[in-house]
């Protein structure tokens, strides 16, 4: 019979609980099962317009870098492998190993089908009141790979 | 993608959708929800080893949220104890200044573990009086409540 103890400092580790990607799953597909697909898209406009509100800020007054600098920590953060192609008015997301979807799989998590409106929702809501635009080109969702197109709006 | 290093804010937000859409009882229906399909990781370590099930779970879970807390068990008594010194979860809620956190949230903690955890035959007592302060407190025991 084991007595046991342990006694950790927040700076001991690393914040970094992948399982949480499994949460955010499983919280879109209990929306979707009780209130439809539209609403899993209201749910996510809502949070990414309260959340991201620093970052679509960013993007009004320094342009695209602003997301490059965002989406890039991100994925060197949690592992992903992410290709950029910048030009003054336009930003190609290539994702090559999404960290979240690889996790779940990996993990046996439940992907929700909508799993792929945390891209597309989020980055439109992003573009929101700024001169910028986002649309999808590619979203599998076996493997979460993706590329996504942010450019400036037509004047 | 969303990060997981963003999920606390993004459940914080589903927890006020899901209230404005359907009252408190929605938020209460979800937090059941989880509780009964995304726990099944406490609820086998717990049926397979006991209460060095919670030791299992949470020494994984605490560690890789880089929480601030002692955790104890003492299997012969049957006991298992998290003193919650500062919670990385509401701690950043607490944090953030432009996004309003869900008032409740600390909430789906009391609910969420009790469900999986009484039914296996434990109680479970959880300590919210300091939540505003990011900290709270665990108490796992053998045995029915009294």
């Amino acid at each position: 019979m084991a007595t046991l103890k342990i006694d950790r400092k927040a700076g001991d580790n690393v914040y970094l609980h992948k399982d949480f990607h499994g949460g955010l799953s499983a919280g879109l597909e209990y929306v979707r099962l009780r209130y439809g697909e539209q609403a899993v898209r209201d749910y996510l406009r809502q949070f990414a317009l309260a959340w991201y509100a620093p970052l679509t800020k960013a993007l009004r007054e320094k342009g695209l870098p602003a997301l490059r600098e965002h989406y890039d920590h991100i994925f060197k953060l949690e592992g992903g492998e992410v290709h950029f192609t910048e030009s003054p008015d336009e930003l190609l997301i290539e994702v090559l190993l999404n960290p979240a979807v690889a996790h779940m799989k990996a993990n046996g998590y439940a992907i929700s089908p909508l799993f792929n409106e945390t891209v597309a929702t989020v980055g439109k809501t992003i573009c929101e009141s700024t001169p910028y635009a986002m649309e999808m080109l590619r979203y599998e969702a076996e493997t979460g790979r993706y590329t996504q197109r942010f450019f400036r709006r037509a004047a | 993608m969303i990060s997981c290093t963003e999920f606390i804010p993004a459940y914080s937000e589903l927890f006020r959708f899901l209230e404005a859409r359907d009252g408190k009882k929605a938020v209460i229906g979800f937090w059941a929800y989880i509780s009964d399909h995304f726990l099944n990781n406490l609820r086998d370590l717990v049926a397979k080893n006991g209460i060095k099930g919670c030791w299992l779970y949470w020494h994984h879970t605490l560690n890789e949220e880089a929480a601030d807390f002692t955790m104890e068990l003492d299997e012969e008594a049957g006991e298992f104890r998290i003193n919650m010194r500062h919670c990385p979860s509401k701690g950043r809620l607490l944090e953030i200044d432009h996004m309003k956190p869900y008032p409740d949230y600390c909430e789906h903690c009391d609910l969420l573990y009790r469900r999986v955890l009484e039914p296996l035959g434990y109680s479970y007592e959880f300590d919210s009086s300091r939540t505003h302060k990011a900290a709270c407190a665990i108490v796992v025991k053998r045995g029915k409540p009294s």
